[in-house]
Order: C-alpha cells, then structure tokens, then sequence
C-alpha cells in the first residue's frame, strides 16, 4: 500500500515539475506546499535552530525553482531539491558568526515548567544524540521524531529503503549506548552529593 | 522463535510494521525471554526519551506564508496561471486524479 502511495506521490510530482517548467504559477505554490515542511525539518535539525532553518528553506526553494529549467527528472525531484537544502545547511555551518548562541527553543518550550529531573534527562538526550554522527542523527530525528515515513527519509538522505533501515537499526542502538554511558558518569556524582 | 531472528526484526516490530502474526509470535518470544524482553524496552524508551527530549520542528506563525508570496514575486515575471491547454487528456477513472 505504501509502495503505491509512494509512485502515486512521485507521479503527481514528476507532472507538478512539468507544470512549473511549462511556467505555471499554480505548480510553484503546490511543489512548495508538498515540500516545505520536510525541507523545513530537515534544516531544522540539521542546524540546530528555527531562524537558520527558515532562511535556508526559502533559499532552498528559490535556487530550486530558479534551476528547475535544467533539472531532468534522472533523480527524484525531492531528492534534487534536498540536496541543494543539504549544500545550503553546511555553508551555513561553515559560518562561524552563525553558530548556535542561544539556547534552542525547543529546549526553551519544553523545559517551562518541568522538574530538574525531567530538564536533566533532556539535557543528558540532547548530549548524547549531539555526540552521534549528523546521519544518525538525521534518521532518528526524522524516523522518530518527525515520524516520517523510512522511504521518504531514504529519498531525502539519498540512500535506498534498506540502507536507510540500516543506519536507523545502528542509529538507535548508538544512541542508546551513549545515553547509558552519560547516566554510568553521572552517577557517581550523585551518589557523592548524598 | 529463536533470539537472532527476534532481535533482526525487533525494529519492524517497534515501528509497528510486522505482518500480525509475526508480531504475535514477537510478542510471544518477549514474554519467555528477559534478554529480548530487556532489549526491546531500552530501544522503546530511548525512543521515548528522545521524542520527548526533541520536539517536532515547527516553523514561526506566518512562515510559510512570507516564504511562498517571496517565492511568487521571484518568479512573477516567469510565471503565468494555469490554463486549459487544448487537447489535454480526460481521466477516464476519476479517482486517480490527484490534483
């Protein structure tokens, strides 16, 4: 059912392209609603803040829309256009001046109103997934945070549906063993403060 | 079911894509064995934690909107609305149409 879903999907985008090559202004605003979000996550998480992502989704779709003449249809368009998302996110992150010097508001929102040990236990997820390779961290943010579906996360890290199973398999467990690692150091010290 | 086989299809089975079935004889082999049972729950609650930990991206109020009219006035000049292009092909079964 989802391998259908999948081909339907890339069919009405393969035909949305051909429209916007053809000029229409309809196809521009239906491939931008089609995409935005994911390219907006995917920025998301890549860069670590909201204001870096939104810049870069909107240069995103311009550069794409700008070079659309030439695209050939050889790759999925998504794929094509994640890659120019992808190239945009690290000159941004070869940017000194634009490093994080804020805290995230993800961790702003979420920490309103908690207790210091559920702020700790986020704080210790956000060390350890930080600590992993960026592609574990793209397929467990997009898998199991984002909730995307695997295909849609292989056609956007450019990999096939069993690559990207693998990397999430090996993603997971790294993860989970970097978090058990941050509570063994941690626990000394609370031990010692008791 | 044997332990290899388990732990091959364990993620399948936390992201809710065994055949029932299969996920049955899961669930089966995670009741008789702490091993399986205690690497099931660890994946599960890291995945919980890091959920919890990382919240969905969410774009400011009006985003989406500023990006798409910046969009549009990039490309005023190249654009033009649809039109009925003479000749263009009937969907002879109308539920396969998705525009």
């Amino acid at each position: 059912m989802a391998v259908v879903e999948n081909h339907r999907e890339s069919a009405h985008e393969k035909r949305l392209v051909a429209r916007l090559q053809a000029g229409e202004a309809e196809a521009l605003s239906a491939l931008f609603e089609l995409h935005v979000d994911r390219v907006f996550a995917y920025a998301r998480h890549l860069l670590g803040n909201r204001e870096d992502a939104e810049e870069v989704t909107s240069e995103t779709f311009l550069r794409a829309f700008e070079r659309v003449a030439s695209f050939r249809g050889e790759c999925p368009f998504r794929g094509w256009l994640f890659g120019i998302a992808r190239n945009l996110c690290y000159d941004r992150l070869r940017q000194p001046r634009l490093l994080l010097l804020e805290p995230e508001e993800a961790e702003r929102r979420t920490d309103q109103g908690d207790g210091a040990t559920q702020m700790e236990t986020r704080a210790l997820v956000r060390q350890a997934i930080a600590a992993l390779p960026e592609e574990y961290r793209l397929a467990l943010t997009l898998c199991d945070v984002e909730e995307w579906d695997a295909r849609e996360v292989a056609a956007t890290l450019q990999k096939s549906l069993p690559a990207t199973k693998s990397l999430l398999y090996r993603a997971r467990r790294a993860l989970r063993a970097r978090l058990t690692e941050l509570w063994e150091e941690e626990e000394p010290t609370d031990d010692a403060m008791r | 079911m044997r332990c290899d086989e388990l732990l091959g299809l364990l993620d399948l089975y936390l992201d809710g894509e065994l055949p029932e079935e299969m996920a049955r004889r899961v669930d089966r082999h995670l009741l008789r064995c702490p091993a399986c049972a205690y690497e099931a729950r660890t994946l599960e609650q890291t995945r919980a934690m890091l959920r919890e930990a990382i919240p969905p991206a969410e774009t400011s109020p009006g985003f989406r909107e500023r990006a798409a009219a910046r969009l549009l006035d990039a490309f005023a000049d190249r654009l033009r609305p649809a039109q009925e292009v003479e000749g263009t092909p009937q969907w002879p079964l109308p539920f396969l149409r998705e525009e």
